[in-house]
């Protein structure tokens, strides 16, 4: 049996003075894939990831990192396998050039000269900050400081990228660099865990969906699965809402279309691949 | 109260006036069930404590009574004892201070402000402070996530983790700067400034054993400084 690359066996987690966020979560993370969290605000999804990379340790349960519990190990140390990008920027955000910015978590890791350069370079350009290497970061706006915060954590190249909510605040540009920040993670074989409240970007960016629901797993599988009209029941629980092609292939008896894509080609007709396709096979894509 | 305790700690003379504060803090914040918070405090203030013993067991002027010789330098019991003196007294003005903040509701302090008459800026400055010291320390424990989730290193040894200062403190206080500039302008949004007298949306209540107790402990303070200004607590 293959050992995966994170594996959290029945973890739980309560805040000191303070609600249990996370309860018996047992999941399954295999190297390269692509995973997103939703679930409504509260249902334990930051608790979760923060303890990916150990700045939380569970009250009860294991996090195993290549098959090695990370109880003991420093999030430093953790920093080199599991990059997390925080939702929010201005907490994070310290230097008086973005260059500095993007190249803080690189140094911590031991990288120098022309290797960190070229770290800092190609994640600028990855985020389309390429141009503002010598600008403070302050002066960019919310949506280019996300992006910045996101290149901070890119330049680390860790084999574990964790994004906190990276949709949230961002224009229709930004969005579009997210996206494509994923794909080309996912490309590289890297594994993409994100939390995301943006069902669109969670149906047709990711391989895998995680519903959480008052701190517990309440579904998992592919976008397909989740957002089937099956599924929608558990969804409306945790306040959530099928995407909007989801709603349409439902409604014209289609089967499960998570995407846009995925409804055009189950469509009959000129538009759509679909003709002759029996409903419920369009599938995520 | 504590207003009444922290003169007490430093005017009543010798021992006594920390003592006598240490006790009924500690008594208050068990009744209160706020001993752990008190905890906190302490620990926070340790290496002040630490260091005050220090400097005084080692460099009390005047002190000719060693408890032993280290070279050139040695302890002294009248050092140690000036020392442990000074930090009863620090201690009891801090946790006073300390059990001001963790058994008062901001609500209510703000509410019974506005009720006596005090102008809607000096309260808006008063709430600010209060909460500035909870949103804060929220705000450093995220910052602090993510720093050490870019590889900062705040387990290592200390002179690794005193690189982290600069990582750490920017954005607490650049936070901590917009955060003012964001509360005003969402104040102004709702006519904070509008001419005309605020009306109130509840009155906490004022019985009659808090007057009692407000008073007399206002009267206290003026006896200890009077008797403190004229001499006769020595």
């Amino acid at each position: 049996m293959n050992v995966p690359l994170i594996e959290l066996e029945a973890v739980s987690f309560t805040y000191p003075d303070g609600p249990t966020a996370v309860i018996d979560v047992t999941l399954r993370i295999e190297p390269g894939e692509t995973v997103v969290i939703i679930g409504q605000n509260g249902s334990g999804k930051s608790t979760l990831v923060r303890h990916l990379n150990g700045l939380l340790r569970p009250g009860s349960g294991r996090v195993l990192l290549d098959g090695h519990d990370i109880h003991s190990v420093h999030v430093a140390a953790l920093a080199a396998r599991v990059g997390l990008a925080f939702q929010n920027p201005d907490r994070q955000l310290f230097a008086g050039r973005v260059a500095s910015e993007v190249g803080f978590g690189p140094r911590n890791l031991g990288v120098r000269g022309a290797e960190l350069e070229a770290r800092v370079a190609a994640a600028l350009e990855d985020v389309g900050l390429a141009a503002e290497a010598e600008t403070n970061p302050y002066d960019l706006g919310l949506s280019r400081r996300k992006l910045l915060a996101l290149a901070s954590v890119l330049a680390m190249r860790t084999p574990v990228l964790v994004l906190d909510e990276p949709t949230t605040g961002q224009d229709a540009r930004g969005v579009a660099r997210v996206r494509a920040v994923v794909a080309s993670a996912a490309q590289e074989g890297r594994t993409v865990i994100a939390i995301s409240h943006d069902m669109r970007f969670a149906a047709e960016c990711f391989g895998r969906v995680v519903v959480m629901r008052a701190g517990k797993v309440a579904l998992d599988g592919s976008p397909a699965a989740i957002f089937a009209q099956a599924a929608w029941p558990e969804l409306r629980a945790a306040y959530l809402e099928p995407p909007l092609p989801a709603v349409v292939g439902a409604g014209l008896g289609l089967g499960s279309t998570p995407t846009a894509a995925a409804l055009v080609a189950a469509l009959p007709g000129p538009a759509g691949e679909g003709r002759g396709r029996p409903p419920g096979r369009a599938g995520n894509e | 109260m504590a207003a009444l305790e922290v003169v007490a700690a430093f005017a009543l003379p010798g021992w006594v006036g920390p003592l006598i504060v240490l006790a009924a803090v500690l008594t208050t914040a068990a009744a209160a069930r706020r001993l752990r918070g008190l905890a906190t405090i302490s620990l926070a203030a340790s290496p002040l404590v630490g260091s005050i013993l220090l400097v005084n067991l080692f460099l009390l002027p005047g002190a000719a009574d060693p408890i032993a010789r280290l070279g050139p330098i040695g302890p002294t019991w009248s050092g140690l004892w000036f020392g442990l003196q000074t930090v009863a007294r620090l201690m009891a003005f801090s946790l006073a201070i300390g059990l001001v903040y963790l058994t008062t509701a901001v609500d209510d302090l703000l509410a019974d402000l506005a009720r006596r008459g005090v102008g809607r800026r000096a309260i808006f400055v008063v709430g600010a402070a209060v909460q500035m010291v909870p949103s804060t320390i929220g705000r450093a424990g995220e910052i602090v996530d993510a720093q050490r989730s870019r590889g900062m290193d705040t387990e290592g040894p200390i002179w690794r983790r005193a690189r982290g200062v600069l990582p750490l403190a920017g954005p607490v206080v650049f936070g901590a700067l917009t955060e003012v500039e964001e509360r005003t302008m969402a104040l102004e949004a709702r006519a904070f400034s509008a001419p005309g007298r605020q009306t109130l949306l509840r009155v906490p209540a004022d019985p009659a054993s808090h007057r009692v107790t407000r008073w007399a402990a206002i009267l206290a303070i003026a006896v200890i400084v009077l008797a403190r200004a004229s001499g006769r607590l020595g």
